[in-house]
């Protein structure tokens, strides 16, 4: 440690340029994972917000939630210790000139899946409904009149929940009556029995039976199934991961060249009798404490961007997973310097000393 | 028993299908308290001879002993740690790692060998070298012969019982130069080590109680 923070100490400049180009990288990396983590939460959150354990649709939908369609009395609870009907239909709302993409959700209000009322009241007639908050920041506000696109029904939003986002749309929560009159218009009172799916709470899920005609999927299966999500997730994710592998290789090639510039030092060093062992360390606590710093000051400069970003940028910081990313961050850069170690042990003292 | 021995001593390069013998047969021994001058012409064996005695380099054949212990059977790992313990290299070049300070370059020592000279003796030898005033310099900021005498502190720093110079004085003017021979016969002389100067400075002669002449790999006894 002392050979490379001497080093640094007074080769300021040159270690600076390193650290902010690993700070460039580690913020690149963080900024992403709050992406991904901020778009994975616009398509769930509504579904965190059940606390269930599955989801039953039709065995035909394909784990697509809008084409699922089914009567309630196909399923009778059988072996689940809660359930909560759902129906689910997507539609445009206009209110003035506010416009925006809703997921309409028709719910029993005695059911688990009823949200928390942050502003307003509780929906009690058929056409009210409760709005995800994030309509407020687009303009909506408790007492509008919603028109939706190509269908003749208004809803009034009555009131206001948080953290209900579904497939990116916000979550307009009603009753079934006001989700089948949407959805059917004059049909509704023929179709008052159809719903999309069942939400389900049980100790296994195991213990739950369907018919041929229904599958219970696991909460996480239908949200990997929404459309989009794991494409979207995977790409992220794989952006991620090779920005791990870019830090790797610049560090890498960073600390190379480093070290063939300092080849006559280090044989010097050697020809003292000074080992490989501690010539090698100093590389290697070198690029920790590179790497640290790089990452330590990228880390600050995420969650000071995330101060100033907008409402609209979908970004949401997991200090959990901005740790891992931190740690591996670390570690990758540490296994890029193995290439100079490796140029370390093979100098030739006698040759660097010009013998 | 000698500080320095080499026995039957030789080193072939091998280029091609030709052969090279830089270090022909060679038998040499320096005992405590000994200044050795050796010099010959540039490509003469000098630095060859000079690596050798130093374990920067195995011979071709015959055994180099330091202290007793036949460098030429132990691994490099170990040669490594005999050379930090018993030798001190002052190079042409000088040694000094240039993003380190005076006195850091003691303390680098200090990392990886204990038992290095203490505290007092450290000061009185800076004192002798006159380097007292330069402890927070970089190599940088130093004049050629200040590097070198920076260099003579750190090869004495570690307290081995050799010292082997490589042309010690070529960056010096005359009086640099001497002065930087007063120094090695005074820790040679005082603390009963082995110094060996590589030299095809002649002027320097005086200062050495032997000298050794080497001519196309062979090493003679001149005086």
């Amino acid at each position: 440690m002392f050979l490379a923070w001497n080093e640094m100490k007074n080769n300021k400049l040159r270690f600076t340029l390193i650290i902010g180009v690993l700070t460039l990288v580690s913020y690149l990396v963080f900024f992403l994972s709050g992406l991904a983590n901020g778009l994975e939460n616009l398509n769930k959150e509504a579904v965190d917000k059940w606390e269930a354990e599955g989801v039953i649709l039709t065995d035909e939908s394909d784990i697509n939630l809008p084409q699922s369609s089914f009567e309630r009395d196909e399923y009778d609870g059988d072996g689940a210790s809660e359930t909560a009907v759902l129906g689910q239909f997507n539609s445009i709302a206009t209110s003035g000139e506010n416009k925006a993409n809703v997921a309409i959700f028709g719910i029993e209000e005695d059911e688990f899946i009823m949200p928390d009322v942050t502003e307003g009241e509780s929906f009690s007639e058929t056409g009210e409904v409760i709005a995800d908050d994030s309509l407020k920041d687009e303009g909506f506000k408790v007492g509008d009149e919603l028109e939706l696109s190509s269908i003749d029904e208004t809803l009034t939003i009555v009131g206001f929940t948080e953290d209900a986002k579904f497939n990116a749309a916000p979550v307009l929560y009603g009753t079934l009556e006001t989700y089948q009159k949407v959805r059917y218009g004059d049909a509704a009172e023929a179709n008052e029995d159809l719903i999309n799916a069942y939400i389900v709470r049980a100790d296994n899920l195991d213990d739950i039976s369907v018919d041929d005609s229904l599958q219970l999927v696991s909460t996480q299966s239908f949200i990997e199934n929404m459309p989009g999500y794991t494409e979207q997730n995977l790409t992220l994710t794989l952006m991620i991961y090779f920005l791990f592998i870019v830090s790797a290789v610049i560090l890498a090639i960073f600390l190379y060249v480093l070290t063939i510039q300092k080849i006559s030092i280090f044989g010097v060093m050697k020809a003292q009798g000074i080992s490989n062992r501690y010539l090698s360390n100093s590389v290697i606590a070198q690029t920790f404490l590179l790497a640290l710093f790089g990452v330590i000051v990228g880390f600050g400069l995420t969650i000071l961007t995330g101060l100033f970003l907008p409402a609209a940028v979908p970004v949401a910081f997991n200090y959990a997973d901005m740790a891992l990313y931190a740690a591996i961050l670390v570690v990758v850069s540490v296994l890029g310097a193995l290439f100079s170690v490796q140029t370390i042990v093979k100098i030739d003292p006698l040759k660097a000393i010009g013998g | 028993m000698a500080l320095l021995e080499l026995k039957d001593v030789n080193k072939v390069f091998k280029s091609g299908k030709s052969e090279i013998e830089a270090l022909k047969s060679t038998n040499f021994k320096a005992e405590a308290g000994e200044l050795i001058a050796v010099i010959g012409p540039s490509g003469s064996g000098k630095s060859t001879f000079l690596t050798i005695a130093g374990g920067l380099q195995t011979p071709s054949n015959g055994d180099v002993l330091i202290n007793g212990n036949n460098l030429i059977e132990l691994k490099e790992k170990k040669r490594a740690s005999l050379r930090l313990k018993e030798i001190g290299f002052v190079l042409q070049s000088s040694n000094l790692v240039p993003f380190l300070t005076v006195q850091q370059q003691m303390k680098l020592l200090d990392k990886v060998k204990k038992d290095n000279l203490r505290e007092e003796q450290l000061e009185q030898m800076y004192e002798s070298l006159g380097i007292g005033e330069l402890l927070n310099s970089f190599p940088s900021d130093l004049s050629g012969g200040q590097r070198q005498r920076v260099a003579i502190a750190k090869a004495l720093y570690t307290d081995p019982s050799i010292i082997l110079a490589d042309e010690p004085t070529a960056s010096l003017d005359s009086d640099r130069a001497f002065e930087v021979m007063d120094m090695l016969k005074a820790a040679t002389k005082q603390n009963k080590k082995t110094t060996i100067v590589v030299t095809h400075d002649t002027r320097l002669i005086d200062y050495c109680d032997k000298v050794y002449k080497i001519t196309d790999g062979k090493l003679k006894l001149e005086a």
